[in-house]
């Protein structure tokens, strides 16, 4: 009896294995997560631009059941199998993919996998939206959280300075924890470290002195708050005239093989023309020989 | 080539005899008419798969982001590579002093003149905006190999026209008044060619001065035209492409597709036009040695440019060549190895298999197996990016040509055949006064057909 059962069972793992129906474990707190927003027509039109280049290919057009040949089958995203799920347990995944699914995370940013989620929903009739509820820290709840940078020039100090609002009331937020970054060419390098926020809601970051900037010593200065659950993306960004200026020949100015036709390198420009007018100039001194013999002839 | 040329086979009568065995096969027949008027016709529809793609874009094609070098640019190196050998014939050979060379020599130039004239075209094809040609001269940068590419392809294909034109400046003055039985028209040509030409020592003088000069010239050209054409792709860091002998790879390859083409000529000449007396067996068995050096060179150079990197396997190279010896061109690769290079070697080696007959069925071979070369040098370092392919129709990740890209390929093929045809049909395949000047200074030597 035991043999049998253990050969049902395994008979049935094996089947659901190769149909690839295992079910899609989502972590509770995902599952009951939702959007801080309500989905607008623009989330919904954001979505669906971003449902085209990146999920079109395998879940097809949605409610034309064209999804492509995969075990197992992507769900078409109108269907009942896409629409059960929760807002959170379609963020959770789209955010990390299973199997053939891929994983977006590192591809498609929170807040549009949210305006994702709002396309998707637009083929469900029945759904009526729940938000999650606003942004609470401490006891309180704010309308709106601002983020701004201030330049201490005497203590050569960056400032930046956390505020929330509620109805028309400002209130510092303190004891968050905040992160300074220098824009440069590829991606972003982090000033010093992470800081909190004081009584005050500021939290002051220390400037190194021999930052390069632009030409004229600016540099494009961001704070973000570090933990984006309780507020969501907070961010600040501005330039400042704090960096050392650098005025660095720009490399499109030098003679060089990845300049233009104009910029040619001198040696290159001397044995192209030396080669091809040498070579031309004999084509043509032959092409005279036919003259000299036909008039030898006459 | 002699520095003088002894007139007295101007008296000699076995002129008369070459000069009619030569031009007895020249002017329009009723054959040459049915042969053009069929090649016309698959031009005509190739042109019209050209329209489509003129109308349409490239996207006929089945040229995409990752493949945007196909068919095309594989058959544009195929043209360059076997217009090289006009210059090892003519000028290499000939320069050296090997006598047997002469007979052959204006064919190896009418496979240059074609070949060249075409590899400019065959670029204009895969060119999806092509009436932006003129941009490459406006506005090209001295930087790029592909200005020298154009720069070169212009020079090689000018200076085997002029070779092959003051060649035959001597030939036009003899066949003149022995053409009765040709249209008027080119009997008029011939006048026209012959640039007064009445054989006298300053002529002559002239005339080799003018020879000598495009001979040497066209050595270090042809060096030019296919290195540089290597470089279009050894210039990039591309895996089967980062490699510093694709300069001397190419060339070596472009003799050997070039020594077939010839061969094909040859056979052709010697059978249609019955002038076995002066593409003897002898010249077929000098030709499958000439074959056999340029393979085992070219083979020499396969081994470099596979071997090396296949022993230290660097992560996209291993991948590039797992996809040759065993992936998805696995069989095309190695048919292209052993049909075009290694087993035409071994035959090559047996006297018997260098007789016109084989030969003529190996170079055919050995032609078809260097176009897929190129084709194998192109598309699989292409189809395979250092980025990861993602975010595309599947059908953009492979490449498969379509029905019109290779009718357009087909048309270039065709349109080089055409020009082929016209000139061994309308003009002296073989040098006579050469023949003449030579035979008569060797009245002893006769020739074992």
């Amino acid at each position: 009896m035991l043999i049998r059962l253990t050969l049902f069972c395994s008979l049935i793992m094996v089947a659901s294995l190769v149909s690839g129906q295992t079910p899609w474990v989502v972590p509770s707190d995902w599952n009951a997560k939702l959007s801080r927003t309500s989905f607008t027509d623009q989330n919904r039109k954001t979505g669906g631009e971003l449902y085209l280049t990146n999920c079109k290919s395998c879940h097809g057009d949605p409610g034309k059941n064209n999804v492509i040949l995969l075990v197992p089958p992507p769900p078409d995203p109108s269907s009942v199998q896409m629409q059960q799920n929760s807002d959170g347990a379609l963020h959770y995944k789209i955010s990390e993919g299973r199997v053939t699914m891929p994983s977006f995370k590192n591809i498609v940013n929170s807040a549009d996998i949210w305006n994702i989620i709002a396309y998707l929903r637009s083929f469900n009739k029945e759904y009526i939206q729940q938000t999650a509820p606003k942004p609470q820290f401490a006891g309180e709840s704010f309308d709106k959280v601002n983020l701004e940078l201030f330049w201490d020039a005497p203590n050569k100090r960056v400032v930046a300075w956390l505020t929330g609002v509620q109805g028309s009331v400002t209130k510092p937020i303190p004891s968050m924890e905040l992160k300074l970054f220098a824009k440069r060419y590829f991606g972003n390098l982090m000033i010093g470290k992470p800081v909190e926020t004081n009584e005050e809601g500021k939290a002051s970051f220390l400037f190194p002195e021999n930052l390069p900037g632009d030409s004229t010593g600016m540099v494009t200065l961001v704070a973000q708050l570090t933990n984006e659950e309780i507020f969501g993306l907070v961010k600040a960004e501005s330039p400042m005239a704090i960096g050392v200026a650098s005025n660095r020949p720009p490399l499109n100015e030098p003679r060089a093989l990845w300049n233009v036709g104009l910029k040619t390198p001198v040696w290159l420009l001397f044995t192209y023309l030396t080669v091809v007018l040498g070579v031309w100039g004999s084509i043509f001194f032959v092409m005279l020989q036919l003259r000299t013999i036909f008039k030898i002839g006459q | 080539m002699a520095s003088e040329v002894n007139t007295n086979f101007l008296t000699d009568k076995r002129l008369d005899r070459i000069a009619a065995d030569v031009l007895r096969p020249v002017g329009v027949d009723r054959n040459f008419i049915i042969w053009m008027t069929s090649l016309t016709a698959l031009l005509f529809v190739c042109m019209y798969a050209y329209y489509i793609q003129l109308d349409k874009g490239l996207i006929v094609t089945g040229l995409r982001d990752y493949v945007s070098w196909g068919m095309y640019i594989s058959n544009f190196v195929f043209f360059v590579a076997t217009s090289l050998v006009g210059m090892l014939i003519s000028s290499v050979l000939g320069m050296m002093g090997y006598k047997w060379v002469k007979p052959i020599g204006r064919i190896a130039e009418i496979i240059a003149v074609a070949f060249s004239a075409i590899a400019g075209l065959v670029i204009v094809s895969d060119m999806g905006r092509p009436e932006r040609l003129p941009y490459v001269f406006m506005y090209g940068r001295i930087q790029s190999p592909i200005l020298w590419d154009v720069t070169v392809v212009t020079t090689y294909m000018t200076l085997s026209v002029l070779l092959y034109l003051f060649t035959m400046i001597p030939d036009m003055a003899i066949s003149k008044g022995r053409i009765g039985h040709t249209p008027v028209w080119l009997q008029k040509t011939y006048e026209l060619l012959s640039f007064n030409f009445q054989h006298k020592p300053e002529q002559y003088k002239i005339l080799l001065k003018a020879v000598r000069i495009l001979l040497i010239l066209i050595v270090p050209t042809a060096f030019a035209i296919h290195t540089v054409t290597s470089w279009l792709f050894a210039v990039t860091t591309r895996p089967g492409w980062d490699s510093t002998i694709f300069g001397p790879y190419f060339l070596s390859g472009a003799f050997v597709a070039g020594c077939a083409a010839v061969i094909i000529l040859m056979f052709f000449v010697r059978n249609n036009y019955k002038l076995s007396r002066y593409i003897t067996q002898e010249h077929f068995d000098k030709m499958g040695k000439l074959l056999f050096l340029v393979s085992i060179v070219y083979f020499y150079f396969n081994l470099n440019e596979y071997l090396v990197p296949a022993y230290k396997a660097k992560t996209f190279e291993a991948h590039h060549l797992h996809e040759l010896f065993a992936g998805e061109f696995a069989f095309m690769f190695w048919s292209v190895q052993l049909l075009g290079l290694i087993i035409p070697m071994i035959l090559l080696l047996f006297k018997q298999m260098r007789k016109p007959f084989p030969m003529v069925i190996i170079a055919i071979v050995v032609l078809i197996a260097s176009w897929f070369k190129r084709l194998l040098i192109v598309v699989p370092t292409m189809e395979a990016p250092f980025l990861p392919k993602q975010y595309v129709p599947d059908a953009w990740m492979v490449y498969h040509p379509t029905v019109i890209e290779t009718a357009i390929t087909v048309g270039t093929l065709t349109l080089a055949v055409m020009i082929i045809s016209v000139l061994m049909k309308l003009f002296p395949v073989i040098p006579i006064w050469e023949i003449a000047e030579e035979e008569s200074a060797h009245p002893d030597q006769q020739p074992v057909e």
